[in-house]
């Protein structure tokens, strides 16, 4: 009966909605304006497709790139080309009221091609995993299904300072973590893997490096001595990776402190990174419960 | 005239043996050099047996399979280079020339794409590095018989054939990555820069025992190539087998490369601008310009390969950048002061 009452509340929320003018600042700042909540949508970028249904927003969606493969149902929408090379033709043909681009990663001179296309474009760059939740909210208010996104925003918002809660002040871990393996790649402090691991109460061994996700040496791997060494990936989990590090007998996380993640929760800023967190944080957990 | 030849051949030998000692040290100094800092004493003591902990296991374990691959590889880099350059009488001729490195990429390639990285291979080397070798060794038949007919192979045909299959299989691996998956087109990438830090013991053995045949075998052609500056038809009509010679020296220049190629990825320059800098300095006899750009190749490999890892250590810079900066300052400085280098070959 309640959720009966919800429902009728949303479906009265939107026909009050629809027609309102809406007024979203962007992640570049730019003030994105439309005459009603959007209805066609194009995103240019899977983790914007991802966030837009976790937003409630899904089935607006007219274009994606290629490799929007999250959730399933977006599979089938119409793809307007690849993040880096999408084609202005296809986006105009697919009659969107509103453009979500991908900040850094559409290329430049992006934002000023997809102007020119008179269409309202909104700029979607996360750098934190405080962005995940407030990135939600903004497409929610976008396409004006602020009760859908509401309530997903603050869930991913509690399960992150759960987390906090339970594991910041843990004895603290030193983590080195694996993009690749040969060569053998990592990921900086500014990178989102490294901030879920220190909010699992690690502490990333490379945070320090130059680039983002740097290649970097296995003698300095070997004089870091992590207690932990987390095998990540790009979209499978690689835990065969694991097995070439008890080649160097001094290393600490060979008692105990080998672990595999499914790197395809963690890579992307989008609501799936809290359930890579918990994983990542019951792995580290587990390691910290060795004797 | 003669004391001119004297002097250079006096020249060549003094630069011969400062490489030789030259060699030596730098790798030595590549050893003590690295992310961690290992002190020069604890570095000597681990060469020559003793246990020094950690430092053992970095130095024996991860630098020397690594300095000594480095070394291999930039010999036959190097030499590979100065007998394509003899053989085509072209400054511009390098063993990426003949197609060996775009059919490399593309062997490779095509095997990341068919799902071929998650088995493993023969001997230490990945089922990718044996495509990429494939496709070298098949991209060098395939230039080699499109300039072939009956009277005999045309040098200009091949370099012409040679830029063509480069550009056909540079083509193919760009279709191929378009149409390929997130996490394979790292791989690709991550391949094409190529890098020595996969560096262990059976490569190393492979380097040694392939690498080593060749830098053997193309010294022996050193008189041949000389006799073929004066071009094609007068070393005919001198008594050198011609066809014989090139299809041998093609051979065994994309059996070098192929390799280095399979073991570490493409590393440019190397092959192209050493050869030039030795013949600056001590003239085009292949008797002497052959073993000289081999340890000069190795010496720049070695040291580019040492910077590489400190200069932003942890982090690891692709080696190719490091050759580079090296390299073509050194080059520029020899071009300016010899003007009409660039006229004759």
């Amino acid at each position: 009966m309640r959720s009966l009452t919800l429902c009728w509340l949303l479906a009265l929320y939107a026909a009050a909605s629809a027609g309102q003018p809406v007024t979203v600042v962007d992640f570049a700042g730019r003030t994105v304006t439309l005459s009603q909540p959007a209805q066609r949508i194009v995103a240019l970028a899977p983790h914007i497709v991802e966030n837009l249904y976790s937003a409630g927003a899904g089935d607006r969606l007219v274009g994606v790139v290629s490799h929007s493969d999250f959730p399933e149902t977006a599979r089938a929408l119409p793809v307007v080309g690849s993040f880096n090379a999408f084609s202005l033709e296809q986006i105009v043909a697919s009659q969107p009221d509103l453009i979500l681009m991908w900040g850094s990663g559409n290329g430049a001179g992006a934002l000023e091609k997809l102007e020119r296309l008179g269409v309202p474009v909104y700029v979607s760059e996360l750098r934190s995993l405080e962005d995940i939740a407030a990135s939600i909210r903004r497409l929610g208010q976008l396409a004006g299904t602020q009760a859908v996104s509401e309530a997903e925003a603050q869930r991913v918002e509690t399960g992150f300072a759960d987390l906090a809660g339970a594991y910041t002040s843990a004895e603290p871990l030193s983590v080195f973590y694996q993009i690749w393996h040969r060569p053998l790649q990592t990921v900086n402090g500014d990178h989102m893997i490294s901030q879920i691991i220190t909010l699992c109460g690690g502490s990333n061994i490379f945070a320090d490096a130059a680039t983002l996700a740097p290649r970097v040496n296995l003698e300095s791997v070997l004089a870091r001595n992590p207690r932990v060494i987390v095998a990540g990936g790009m979209a499978t989990a690689h835990p065969e990776w694991l097995q070439h590090w008890e080649a160097y007998p001094g290393l600490r996380a060979l008692e105990g402190g080998l672990v595999s993640v499914n790197p395809d929760l963690i890579q992307r800023p989008t609501a799936r990174a809290l359930e890579g967190a918990q994983e990542l944080c019951g792995k580290l957990a587990w390691v910290r419960a060795q004797p | 005239m003669i004391t001119n030849v004297i002097d250079r051949r006096r020249r060549a030998q003094r630069l011969l043996l400062l490489l030789a000692v030259t060699l030596p040290l730098a790798m030595l100094l590549a050893l003590g050099t690295g992310a961690v800092h290992i002190a020069p004493s604890d570095t000597l003591a681990v060469l020559l047996g003793g246990d020094r902990g950690q430092a053992t296991l970095i130095v024996q374990q991860i630098r020397l399979p690594r300095v000594l691959l480095a070394g291999i590889i930039g010999a036959t880099l190097a030499m590979s280079g100065a007998a394509m350059q003899g053989l085509f009488r072209n400054p511009l001729a390098d063993p990426s020339l003949i197609g060996v490195t775009a059919g490399a990429s593309l062997g490779a390639s095509v095997l990341i794409v068919a799902g071929g990285s998650s088995l493993s291979g023969l001997a230490g080397l990945s089922l990718v590095s044996l495509g990429a070798f494939a496709g070298g060794v098949l991209a060098v038949l395939l230039v080699y018989r499109l300039a072939s007919s009956e009277n005999g192979t045309s040098v200009a045909t091949m370099l012409l054939a040679g830029i063509a299959i480069t550009a056909l299989a540079g083509a193919a691996g760009s279709l191929l990555e378009f149409f390929t998956d997130n996490e394979r087109l790292r791989q690709i990438s991550l391949w094409k820069m190529g890098g020595l830090d996969g560096a262990n013991l059976p490569r190393l053995l492979l380097a040694s025992v392939v690498a080593g045949a060749v830098l053997l075998a193309l010294p022996q052609y050193a008189l041949p190539l000389n006799t073929l500056l004066l071009g094609e038809s007068e070393a005919r009509h001198l008594g050198i087998p011609v066809n014989r010679t090139k299809l041998a020296l093609i051979a065994w220049v994309a059996v070098g490369v192929g390799t280095s190629v399979a073991l570490v990825g493409t590393i440019a320059f190397v092959g192209l601008v050493v050869p030039h800098i030795v013949r600056l300095l001590i003239g085009p006899d292949h008797r002497t310009l052959l073993p000289a750009s081999a340890l000069a190749g190795a010496i720049l490999l070695v040291c580019a390969d040492a910077l590489s890892r400190i200069v932003l250590a942890p982090t690891e810079l692709p080696v190719g950048i490091i050759t580079a900066l090296i390299g073509v300052p050194f080059f520029i400085s020899l071009l300016r002061q010899r003007h009409q280098y660039g006229m004759q070959t």
